[in-house]
């Protein structure tokens, strides 16, 4: 196969006498996979590119919260919903009241470690994909309460994507952490399992095909 | 009014009440814990006191006041992790227990003390006269540690049953964590006992939260 006319080189590592550490290692030439192969990989990647930017952009812009609020962060929060700063401009438009409607949990006020059992319920219901929001000092980083009784940070029981500061943040805080948490929405990568499954099937076997027309197999 | 109050206790009780000042107009007394009982259920049912409500129960720990060695608040700040009780000085009691009474008829209160030594805890429940009695007995053992002998369920009111410690002691180190606790169990009323041991369906036990996840010791 390595002397095939259509194929890529790539570096491997060429093995190592001894015992050498990895990043010591000196790379090697080595023939594989054929270029077509390498192409069909390339558009399946812009395809896949662009759909995750489509569903980015559907799922940034319609983002339906759940507010886990605990503490007077919730005053705040009342304040971001309602008409003066209105946070339904930003497509987040609906609270919903059971997270298994929600995509973004909103952590509003103080988890103590009696109540991070419940917090971690509630973020296993929510169905992928999810955003966590830490709304305010408290949620961040457990703020002044500094205690026996509170959990330093809701990012010690769930994984929390966007931190908004303030004791409690003012809304247009607020509407910063939900762009910013928009605009990474849009640039993660997206996967559409279905779809990304099948594609996958196909290309196992479109490359099972191609090297087997070229190997004669 | 209140006076009044504290001279009718003590020719009632005699030897019951130790000692009895006012503080910034609210009358003090204290008892022997012995007499505790007797002497509530008197201001609770004498028609001239009739302290139908008792309006808190709260512990006080003394191990820092009045002391020259550290101070009030030394222990609050992160360079003094434990007290050790054996090489510091301490004031002997260290506890005391009130009991804030109030009369909705009268209009007049009265604070009912009881001092209780480091080594012997222990203080008789008052809730055969009060209901309110019960959940105030729980706190001031969850946060305390004093034993309530003749309560019904003195189990912690506030924190969760895993943890160590009572943190309101002034012992209780300032910066200290414990590590994160699973979902308690809970029967399921609607659907009734399921397979798992907690009630229907999966165990809440099985859902650990943050044993993986967290090092504990992280937290200092």
């Amino acid at each position: 196969m390595s002397d095939h006319p259509r194929s890529l080189p790539i570096l491997k590592p060429e093995k190592p006498e001894g015992n050498v550490p990895e990043s010591q290692q000196v790379l090697g030439l080595e023939y594989e996979v054929p270029v077509l192969t390498t192409r069909l990989e390339e558009s399946i990647g812009f395809f896949e590119k662009n759909l995750s930017g489509a569903l980015g952009w559907a799922r940034k812009n319609s983002i339906f919260q759940y507010p886990f609020v605990t503490a007077c962060c919730g005053m705040e929060y009342m304040s971001a919903m309602s008409a003066r700063y209105d946070i339904a401009r930003f497509g987040a438009e609906f609270p919903r009241f059971t997270p298994r409607q929600a995509d973004l949990l909103m952590i509003v006020g103080t988890i103590n470690v009696k109540q991070s059992p419940v917090l971690k319920r509630v973020y296993d219901q929510m169905t992928e994909p999810k955003w966590v929001m830490a709304f305010g000092v408290c949620a961040s980083s457990g703020g002044f309460y500094d205690n026996y009784a509170t959990v330093q940070g809701a990012d010690r029981v769930i994984p929390v994507d966007v931190y908004v500061p303030g004791c409690p943040p003012r809304p247009e805080q607020v509407l910063d952490g939900l762009k910013i948490l928009q605009d990474k929405i849009q640039t993660q990568l997206h996967h559409a399992a279905t779809i990304e499954r099948a594609l996958d099937m196909e290309l196992e076997t479109k490359k099972r095909s191609f090297l087997g027309k070229l190997l004669g197999k | 009014m209140s006076q009044a109050l504290v001279e009718l206790v003590r020719e009632k009780f005699p030897e019951a009440v130790t000692s009895w000042h006012s503080h910034r107009g609210d009358e003090v007394i204290t008892v022997r814990r012995e007499n505790l009982v007797e002497v509530i259920r008197f201001l609770r049912n004498d028609p001239q006191t009739d302290m139908k409500l008792l309006r808190q129960i709260a512990g006080v720990d003394l191990l820092t006041f009045k002391s020259e060695m550290t101070g009030g608040g030394a222990l609050a700040s992160i360079e003094v992790p434990e007290y050790d009780l054996r090489k510091k000085p301490h004031v002997e009691p260290r506890y005391y227990v009130a009991y804030n009474l109030y009369s909705l008829t009268k209009h007049h209160a009265l604070r009912v003390r009881v001092d209780l030594r480091s080594d012997d805890v222990k203080l008789p429940s008052i809730t055969s006269l009060y209901r309110t009695a019960d959940w105030w007995e729980r706190y001031v053992y969850d946060m305390f540690g004093f034993e309530f002998t003749g309560h019904p369920n003195l189990t912690r009111l506030l924190m969760y049953p895993e943890f160590q410690g009572h943190p309101l002691r002034k012992d209780y180190p300032v910066r200290k964590r414990q590590p994160l606790v699973p979902e308690l169990d809970f029967p399921d009323l609607i659907r009734g006992p399921g397979p798992g041991p907690g009630g229907a369906g999966v165990p809440m036990s099985q859902t650990h939260v943050g044993r993986h996840n967290v090092d504990p010791d992280a937290y200092d």
